[in-house]
């Protein structure tokens, strides 16, 4: 069997998160697994997650609907489970929808993994993102000549604040 | 941003707004006039010799993509920059970060209240 690692972080596109938290890794897992849990926690505040679905399996859906807090702004996201190994690792993606048919805009691959350490859990949130979305992104936002300064001096002025 | 993207992330990206507002000279130079404070529409306009209702549309759509805001007072429109959009303009990866890390410590905090109620 080739032990390789399947991935490798591109600093450019890709994050890992690691963290430790003082509960076992089984409460976690539920946290990460139950839409009534998910709910509570997925979307950064001040947005919410109105809705919540999961059918647990390699293939099966994973949807949130997240509303911005004035309800004007909607993300409804539908991915696709691809691993699951109950209280050991969850990943998900938005490049197929469930069933695993090809999604018309992928984003994201999502690895969530969770490690005992006594009492405690370590996990680690991978995020691992598409290059031509990246790119595409850059191109909307246009390199004219000038904004990058002008990008300096708000990032300066955001600090004043 | 915060939410992010997030297009694409959890916060579908008003960045684009924001990068087309800010791909016009006269609207970055706008902006970097009210780097330093906020001015009146008279005041802002005044660099440019640009007809005046050209230029209360460019005031308008950085206006409509959040990155300014606008206050009457009698007769005058005074314009300041709002700092929460100009967040979101900063590195597309940094805006990723911030979605997970914000996330993840509404998990954890989410967690122990799981803990603390299985008790």
């Amino acid at each position: 069997m080739n032990m390789t690692p399947l991935f490798k972080p591109d600093p450019r596109l890709d994050l890992v998160l690691e963290r430790v938290v003082d509960a076992p890794r089984e409460l976690l897992w539920t946290a990460y697994t139950k839409p009534e849990h998910v709910r509570q926690w997925f979307t950064p505040k001040p947005w919410i997650v109105t809705d919540c679905e999961i059918d647990l399996r390699p293939g099966g859906l994973f949807r949130t609907r997240m509303q911005s807090p004035d309800g004007k702004q909607v993300n409804d996201r539908r991915c696709c489970y691809l691993d699951i190994v109950p209280n050991e690792r969850l990943v998900w993606t938005d490049a197929l929808l469930p069933g695993y048919r090809p999604s018309g805009d992928p984003f994201i691959t999502a690895v969530i993994s969770f490690q005992p350490e006594g009492k405690a859990t370590r996990y680690t949130a991978t995020a691992i993102h598409r290059d031509e979305a990246t790119r595409n992104n850059h191109e909307e936002m246009g390199f004219y000549d000038g904004w990058g300064t002008v990008l300096d001096q708000l990032a300066q002025y955001v600090k004043t604040i | 941003m915060t939410v992010a993207t997030i297009p694409q992330t959890a916060s579908p990206p008003p960045i684009d707004g924001i990068f087309r507002a800010l791909s016009d000279p006269t609207r970055r130079r706008v902006v970097e006039r009210l780097n330093r404070s906020p001015a009146s529409v008279s005041e802002l306009a005044e660099p440019f010799g640009m007809a005046l209702p050209s230029f209360v549309e460019h005031l308008k759509v950085l206006e409509g993509c959040g990155l300014v805001r606008s206050q009457k007072t009698g007769r005058i429109r005074t314009y300041q920059l709002a700092p929460e959009p100009l967040k979101l303009a900063e590195n597309w990866l940094a805006e990723q970060r911030t979605l997970w890390e914000s996330r993840l410590d509404q998990f954890d905090a989410y967690v122990m209240k799981l803990k603390e109620s299985d008790k």
